[in-house]
């Protein structure tokens, strides 16, 4: 028996939501034959990366808040690659958004007041696009690469945070540790749920992404958005700029990605550190793809991404394993997602073998 | 400055400048067969973590180089399948294979860290480098003269030879070369091949030429210089050569600002560290500015072949 791919007409709806939900259960299965072969308890891993964290209600809180700048980045990125503009560097991004926060935090520090927080947010969305702003102009003006010029500015920027929390705003009381001092009490996230870590950036999360879904599917901006990334040519013929989208592109998904920034250091982290940079910048790449580049796909696979992250966490306490298997676990998703591509734009057909001689 | 530490500073701007030379060469190949493979960090790991288990085990150097290029090769073609078989998203294949390269490498390295491994001697004997100038010339591990000589191989391939033709041919016309009988698919596949290969090795320069050790990310960064490196050179192998060292005095400038405390420490430590990132920049906004920038980009670059439409 033999097979052949047959282009489809059409790209298939049902293949298109079917693949991911595929890609996550490929990555258990295969997950847990990997590891179990390379001398792991495999079967237990993907118990506790996948299951434990939905079995548990204790850890209900902890998916909330790991979900949340996930789903935030992971929209903006899902806007960007929708027009083939290749933003990876969210997690720059993120940081400065982080820092922006923080300096109003800082400046402000003992005179604040309800407009804390809403400056503070504003900072953090100026702050990510101002640095999304940098690989927009390089690339409409000059025509340089965005892949290459906004994964540099990350690195960069990652010495900034290490600059600043070592020398100008370091915490003169913090015994020596290169930090800045906490958040004063309006400067910090409230909690929505007494005695739980929910902060609002989680409500915000989900706001955003249904906001987003509106208006790419339902206004101009998200038509053109989508044309210019699926028919670049069609969409010059039809008036759209091609810089302008690109500048869109950049300035939202940098904007998001610094509302993240700002919500993470105001929320779970209270103050500027050394290790703010928690890659979710990256993550989120993944989280726009699995979510299939659409922000209602991204509420949910920013959930499954939340579930390996606590997962991760919890395999490492119960069975030791290391929480960099959580990676590996992430990446075999993206690969068992790309190869399930091609079945939304082929259909496989048995060959007869007379056929398949021919 | 004394000349002894003018050949310290060669010496260590050498050392520095290999792994990426070394990398962006394999890239170079890859993206001349019309692939753009932004894995070269992830496979560049692979190789890293690859090299420094079989030296720590074995306690051969070459060995270690040997197995690092074979886990190169075996990462590439998890891209290699997915973009070339089933035509999968390069861009995406290639930061897929980033994520996965990173936490494969630090789950293989759990309980490695901290343990020391020996650095790769000189290839020539001692004799031959013992007065500073020979030293120079003379006084470097086997993985140095091996990147030279990929330069001038790569260059005589695609240029001299009828194998580096059809690559050329298969990056600029897939449909011409697919027509006249070539196996668009399987140069592709040779190429993405080799450029595993050239990036595993690479990724061996780190424990076997830098730091006699294993550190998570310890590559930090340097594959996606080695891909920028190939459009500063407009995808030329002594171009390459020549970007490869300018980013290799970078990151030693930075060493010696770090330790010297001279002139050189007034720029923060930090500013030095991110200084070959934004070097990067720069330099991609100084070549957008050459009129012959993107002309020598091979036309089919990033995009998949589909010969059945």
């Amino acid at each position: 028996m033999q097979f052949r791919l047959e282009k489809r007409r059409e790209p298939s709806k049902v293949m298109l939501y079917a693949t991911p939900v595929a890609a996550v259960l490929l990555t258990m299965i295969v997950g847990a034959i990997i590891f179990s072969a390379i001398g792991y308890d495999g079967v237990g891993a993907v118990r506790e990366i996948f299951l434990t964290p939905l079995t548990n209600s204790f850890k209900w809180q902890d998916l909330g808040v790991k979900a949340a700048p996930l789903i935030i980045i992971g929209v903006g990125l899902s806007i960007a690659y929708r027009a083939n503009v290749w933003n990876i560097g969210a997690e720059g991004q993120y940081i400065m958004g982080g820092l922006a926060a923080t300096w109003v935090a800082l400046s402000t520090h003992g005179m604040g007041g309800w407009w804390t927080l809403p400056l503070m947010m504003l900072a953090g969305v100026l702050g990510g696009a101002a640095y999304a702003a940098i690989p927009a102009l390089l690339r409409t003006r000059l025509n340089v690469n965005e892949i290459l010029t906004s994964l540099m500015l990350t690195y960069a920027s990652v010495q900034l945070i290490y600059y600043l929390v070592r020398a100008p705003w370091k915490d003169p009381m913090g015994m020596g540790f290169p930090q800045t001092k906490r958040f004063a009490a309006e400067a910090l996230l409230p909690n929505i749920f007494p005695g739980t870590i929910v902060h609002a950036g989680v409500p915000i999360a989900i706001i955003v992404a249904l906001v987003a879904w509106f208006i790419m599917s339902r206004s101009v901006f998200g038509y053109q958005m989508r044309v210019v990334g699926a028919a670049p040519h069609a969409a010059r013929y039809g008036g759209f700029s091609e810089n302008k989208t690109i500048w869109l592109a950049l300035l939202v998904s940098g904007g998001l990605a610094g509302m993240a920034g700002m919500l993470e250091v105001a929320g779970p982290f209270q103050r500027m550190v050394p290790g703010f940079p928690t890659n979710y910048g990256f993550t989120a790449i993944i989280v726009a793809f699995l979510g299939r580049l659409n922000p209602l796909g991204v509420i949910f696979a920013g959930i499954v991404m939340a579930i390996t992250f606590v997962g991760g966490e919890v395999a490492q306490t119960t069975i030791g394993l290391s929480s960099s298997a959580t990676g590996v676990f992430q990446a075999m998703m993206l690969f068992f997602l790309l190869a399930g591509d091609i079945l939304v734009r082929y259909r496989l057909k048995r060959v007869a073998p007379q056929e398949a001689r021919a | 400055m004394t000349s002894e530490l003018i050949i310290a500073i060669i010496v260590t701007v050498v050392g520095a400048s290999t792994p990426i030379l070394i990398a962006a060469l394999g890239e170079l190949v890859v993206e001349k067969s019309g692939v753009l493979n932004l894995g070269v960090e992830g496979m560049m790991l692979v190789g890293a973590i690859t090299a420094f288990v079989v030296l720590f085990t074995t306690g051969n150097h070459y060995l270690a180089i040997l197995c690092a290029a074979g886990a190169g090769v075996a990462t590439s073609l998890i891209f290699g399948f997915l973009t070339l078989s089933l035509s999968a998203n390069q861009t995406a294949t290639g930061l897929a294979l980033t994520i996965f390269g990173t936490g494969f490498s630090a789950l293989a390295g759990q309980g490695y860290s901290a343990r020391p491994v020996t650095l790769m001697g000189p290839l020539f004997p001692a004799d031959l480098a013992a007065h500073p100038i020979w030293r120079v010339l003379f006084g470097y591990s086997a993985l140095v003269y091996f990147s030279f000589a990929m330069v001038i191989g790569v260059w005589w391939f695609l240029k001299k030879t009828r194998a580096g033709l059809i690559l050329r041919a298969v990056g600029e016309n897939d449909l011409s070369a697919h027509s006249i009988g070539y196996s668009v698919v399987g140069v592709r596949y040779a190429a993405v091949a080799f450029g595993g290969a050239m990036a595993g090795i690479a990724g061996a320069c780190f424990p076997l030429l830098l730091t006699p050790q294993w550190a998570e990310r310890m590559t930090a960064g340097r594959g996606w210089i080695a891909v920028a490196l190939v459009v500063f050179a407009s995808w030329r192998p002594f171009r390459l050569l020549a970007g490869a060292y300018l980013f290799g005095l970078v990151m030693t400038m930075e060493l010696y600002a770090k330790a010297s405390g001279g002139p050189l420490s007034v720029i923060p430590a930090e500013l030095w560290a991110a200084m070959p990132y934004l070097a990067t920049v720069v330099v991609l906004v100084l070549i957008s500015l050459r009129r012959d920038a993107s002309s020598n980009a091979p036309a089919c670059l990033g995009r998949p072949f589909l010969p059945t439409n």
